[in-house]
């Protein structure tokens, strides 16, 4: 009802100012019409009581009522096409209601003539604020003309001076009334195309946020690498297809359990309490740990997730898929430790046959033919020596290799090594002295052969670097719970950069084509690794020309 | 007088002739058994003095030989050296054997524990 009553009285245009002035004229083109018709229904009733006029005669004011509802009709029509010319017939139509509603005396100088401020107020409200000084000049006109040739009177100048005061008046409130709506309309617009450019804005980020979530998203569904995101409680709330594919379960199965349930029937309890250690460790980023996870071997590493404060929001789980590496690793193991085997047996036959020889078991030998012997016997043990350190080095990476703890004594040790090298440091012309220190406890527990492994490892290292001068072996007891034994040559001496890599597995400090000694590099690599194995430390300490010593530290009990 | 008697029980065939000829340099007489069960046949008809024995054999495992050595009285004085490449084994069996020796095992090192653990003295092909 309201809407259709608005859509009546309002005039499309697109200048909202002829919109505001055509609607407020159809505003008072329907008062005027309501009041035609008002007038109308009172003129028929009176007549109908016989009130007014003759029979057979018209009555005017029926006339009137009906020429004003028409009028009324033909300027709303006009409204439609011209704001401006339906405005000036308006206001004709007024100004000559105005001047035939009265006796002319009255409209130019009596009680009537205040009527036609009407018209100039709104003159300046339906037209432009300005033209209320012409409808001021029509009105003047129009009673000057009365007085004149009407009335034949003088002009009503006061009455034409109100009008014009009125006129101002009007033009003046008009104006501000219409600078105000333009100020509003400004406003409004201003923060229509804020808003619009706000909702635009807006939009753009949605679509910039929903391209990038898209995009990581489709990242982590494409990964080769299994990524749970654990929350702080250490729930599951992201897990991509590859980590439901590594672990064996359903994405969904994943959410909201924590690593404990996702490990309880797949992972063996000791890898458990490893990758339980890693959650708990508090290092932003820890390293990889590889785990038999079902019938796969994975390696999982952990990294700390905090927000832009530093704040821990989350854990970031990555595990990848390490089943053909491990499978590898083992086969490479087998490989070495098989070959090993199989080439120890005939090494170990030569060296028999080439003892029986030396020994003049078959027979006599000629001192050249011993000469021939010696050196077959060194070379294989030399041979031999390689595929003990391979063999060592195959079960330590493999993890078969097992430690065989009794209680030995410590000179024990020194004799071994001085029956097993002592003859080399001899043949050199070095010194090799041994020194057990008094707080040295009479027994230690540990692996003896290993040990002596080490031991001997070091001194035929220190004989075979050192040309002349001493090789110098000490067992002592730097604390409490530790022994140790120390191996200081006056040898060449290792450089700084070579103490680096000089325990890593075939690598040696003079690791060049042009190297002097013999051998794979292997040896430190599993004195280091043996002695890691025994949780002892082994320490370098080396000057290039003055010699070097090696001490390495073990615990007294384990 | 005859030399004394010993059993070389080894699969190895070098490491077979190789502990024989030390044997044989120590100056006792010698027999080589290459499987478990010849050895196990040996045994009932024989009673050697001195038996190197592998641990790895076919058909009868070294240390059930070992156990049937020292179970039975009629072997008593039997001397047995044990040879192994595994120092656990050598641990383990250090208080059954007379000697456990570590492979791998030369032959003058059989040669001379042999001759003091028989008395006999050992010979020497240019002596």
């Amino acid at each position: 009802m309201g809407k259709s009553l608005s859509r009546l009285l309002e005039v499309a245009v697109t200048d909202p100012e002829d919109a505001r002035r055509r609607k407020l004229l159809n505003i008072l083109l329907a008062g005027v019409g309501a009041i035609g018709l008002l007038a109308l229904l009172a003129t028929l009733v009176l007549s109908m009581f016989g009130a007014a006029g003759q029979p057979g005669e018209v009555n005017p004011l029926l006339i009137a009522c009906i020429s004003l509802i028409i009028g009324a009709v033909v300027i709303y029509v006009i409204n439609r096409f011209s704001g401006w010319v339906a405005s000036t017939l308006f206001l004709a139509l007024i100004i000559l209601i105005a001047v035939l509603a009265d006796q002319p005396v009255q409209v130019a100088e009596g009680r009537s003539i205040m009527n036609l401020v009407i018209p100039i107020i709104a003159a300046s409200v339906l037209l432009r604020p300005a033209t209320s000084f012409v409808a001021a000049t029509v009105c003047s006109v129009v009673i000057a003309f009365i007085s004149l040739f009407v009335l034949h009177t003088v002009p009503n100048f006061p009455a034409m001076f109100i009008f014009f005061i009125v006129a101002l008046i009007a033009w003046l409130s008009a104006r501000s009334l219409e600078n105000a709506l333009a100020d509003l309309r400004a406003i409004n617009r201003e923060l229509d195309q804020r808003v619009a450019q706000r909702t635009q804005e807006l939009a753009e980020a949605l679509a910039t946020v929903h391209a990038e979530a898209s995009k990581s998203k489709a990242i982590l569904e494409g990964i080769a690498d299994g990524v749970i995101v654990f929350d702080t409680d250490g729930k599951a709330i992201i897990a991509n297809p590859a980590a439901s594919n590594l672990l064996g379960y359903p994405t969904e199965e994943i959410i909201d359990r924590d690593i404990q349930a996702l490990m309880e029937t797949k992972v063996r309890s000791s890898d458990q309490e490893v990758i339980s250690s890693l959650l708990s460790g508090q290092e932003m980023r820890q390293p990889s740990v590889k785990v038999g996870w079902g019938d796969k071997t994975l390696s999982v590493s952990l990294a700390r997730v905090t927000d832009a404060s530093g704040n821990p929001i989350g854990t970031v789980a990555v595990f990848r898929d390490f089943t053909r590496e491990a499978e590898l690793d083992r086969m490479k193991s087998t490989i070495i430790s098989m070959t090993s085997h199989e080439l120890r047996t005939p090494v170990t036959a030569i060296l028999g046959y080439a003892d029986m020889l030396k020994e003049s078991a078959v027979g006599a030998l000629t001192d050249e033919q011993h000469g021939v012997i010696q050196r077959i016997i060194f070379n294989c043990q030399r041979l031999s020596n390689l595929i003990s350190n391979l063999l060592d080095q195959a079960q330590i990476e493999a993890g078969t290799l097992k430690l065989t703890y009794t209680y030995f004594t410590p000179s024990s040790l020194i004799e071994e090594m001085v029956a097993t090298v002592g003859l080399a440091a001899q043949v050199k012309g070095l010194e090799l002295v041994t020194a057990v220190t008094a707080d040295t406890p009479p027994l230690v527990y540990g692996d003896a052969q290993r040990v002596s492994q080490v031991l001997v490892n070091l001194v035929s290292n220190a004989i075979k670097y050192t040309d002349q001068g001493s090789v110098l072996v000490r067992i002592f007891r730097p604390d409490e719970g530790h022994w140790g034994f120390e191996v200081a040559d006056t040898g060449s001496g290792i450089p700084q950069e070579a103490q680096d890599y000089i325990f890593e597995p075939f690598r040696r400090a003079d690791d060049s084509l042009t190297r002097k000694s013999s051998g794979a590099g292997l040896g430190l690599s599993i004195v280091k690794q043996l002695v890691n194995l025994m949780k002892g430390e082994i320490r370098l300490t080396s000057t290039v020309g003055s010699g070097s010593t090696f001490t390495v530290i073990l615990p007294l009990s384990i | 007088m005859s030399n004394p008697l010993a059993f070389v029980i080894e699969d190895d065939e070098d490491l077979a002739i190789i502990f024989a000829g030390a044997l044989k340099a120590a100056g006792l007489d010698t027999r080589i058994l290459r499987s478990g069960d010849m050895a196990m046949a040996q045994l009932a008809v024989s009673t050697p003095d001195v038996v190197v024995l592998d641990l790895h054999l076919p058909n009868v495992a070294g240390t059930d030989i070992l156990r049937h050595i020292r179970n039975d009285p009629r072997l008593a004085q039997a001397r047995v050296i044990v040879a192994t490449a595994d120092p656990r084994l050598a641990d383990m069996l250090q208080s059954q054997a007379d000697l456990v020796l570590i492979k791998p095992i030369s032959f003058s090192q059989l040669r001379d524990l042999a001759a003091r653990l028989t008395g006999t003295t050992p010979t020497n092909g240019s002596a």
